[in-house]
């Protein structure tokens, strides 16, 4: 286990492009309400261990789910992760914050996983897939020459009555939304999964994904536009009285 | 990107190339010039307007939808190894 430990250990990636508005720094994303954590863990505390767990599971779970056949096998490559957690946290050294680290076992675990099964053998092909080649929204939606050559010939109709709140009250609205995420290609998903679903920050996605801080906008924004789609059918289809 | 001669002037982005920054742009990542060519955009395009705001609604509500797992299966099991790796190392070490 400590091979595994080690291979994924801390290492904060530093390939970031300069980002110009620099959020928490590493140490303060480790202070950000996971010092105290980490302090109780040690000390054996079972309500922390709980509470990490709870945490982060469902994230865990969803990503893994990307990498590997089927919902059972993730939660095999999970409960594997959490038990390399529960082994290393004791040479935890608080490089990296929690998390990161956490994520880092559970990425390496799904990846061998996944080899090993020889469901996702072309690992680099699948990586690559999706990710800066295309335009994430339909080409068509813009003019495609003339003097409004790319702008807008089909703009989205706005949402007005469509509050966040609204959304997530329409039981078809949410299964659209969710079903949109869980066909996103793993590349897309893990981002938004990161970022927007667990609230990590920019430059914590970048170091757990190791991807640039420009690549992960670009995965980011074509995961969120693929939800907006999903939305935008989900709205065009309602019955216009409602 | 440069503006040829004899194109409307909505201002020096396309709608096409603005909508690839959204995301970053709501994030505050984009570069100073850049956020104010698109603000600029912004302030006379309605369809951009409306694609800035669908975004932003996408980006909250992903993160409010509700979570279907909440523990492992087995989490007994954790919680014993966990405890027992504590016995053994109390300090953590």
């Amino acid at each position: 286990m400590n091979v595994e430990t080690s291979a994924v250990t801390e290492s904060v990636s530093h390939r970031m492009v300069a980002g110009r508005k620099p959020e928490l720094s590493q140490s303060a994303a480790v202070a950000n309400g996971e010092v105290a954590l980490l302090a109780r863990l040690r000390q054996g505390n079972e309500g922390a261990f709980d509470e990490l767990v709870t945490r982060h599971h469902s994230a865990l779970i969803r990503m893994a789910m990307g990498y590997v056949a089927d919902r059972e096998v993730a939660e095999e490559v999970v409960q594997d992760t959490w038990m390399v957690v529960i082994e290393g946290l004791g040479q935890f050294e608080g490089r990296s914050s929690l998390r990161t680290w956490i994520f880092g076992i559970m990425i390496h675990k799904a990846k061998d996983r996944g080899v090993r099964e020889k469901r996702h053998t072309n690992f680099s092909s699948f990586e690559s897939a999706d990710d800066e080649g295309d335009e994430a929204i339909d080409p068509s939606r813009f003019h495609q020459s003339g003097e409004w050559a790319g702008h807008w010939a089909f703009p989205p109709q706005p949402w007005d009555d469509q509050t966040p709140e609204k959304l997530l009250a329409s039981q078809q609205a949410v299964t659209a939304m969710n079903r949109a995420i869980e066909a996103l290609p793993r590349t897309l998903k893990d981002v938004l999964i990161l970022r927007d679903v667990e609230g990590v920050e920019t430059k914590e996605v970048c170091d757990i994904l190791k991807i640039t801080e420009t690549n992960l906008y670009v995965r980011l924004h074509r995961a969120r536009e693929r939800v907006r789609q999903a939305v935008e059918t989900h709205l065009e289809r309602r019955p216009s009285a409602v | 990107m440069a503006q040829e001669e004899g194109q409307p002037i909505l201002s020096e982005i396309t709608c096409q190339e603005i909508t690839q920054w959204v995301s970053a742009y709501l994030d505050e990542h984009v570069a100073d010039e850049r956020k104010r060519h698109i603000a600029l955009h912004l302030a006379i395009c309605a369809g951009c307007e409306t694609y800035v705001k669908q975004i932003a609604t996408v980006r909250d509500v992903v993160g409010l939808l509700p979570k279907a797992v909440k523990q492992p299966a087995d989490s007994q099991r954790l919680r014993q190894a966990f405890v027992a790796r504590a016995k053994r190392s109390p300090a953590g070490g």
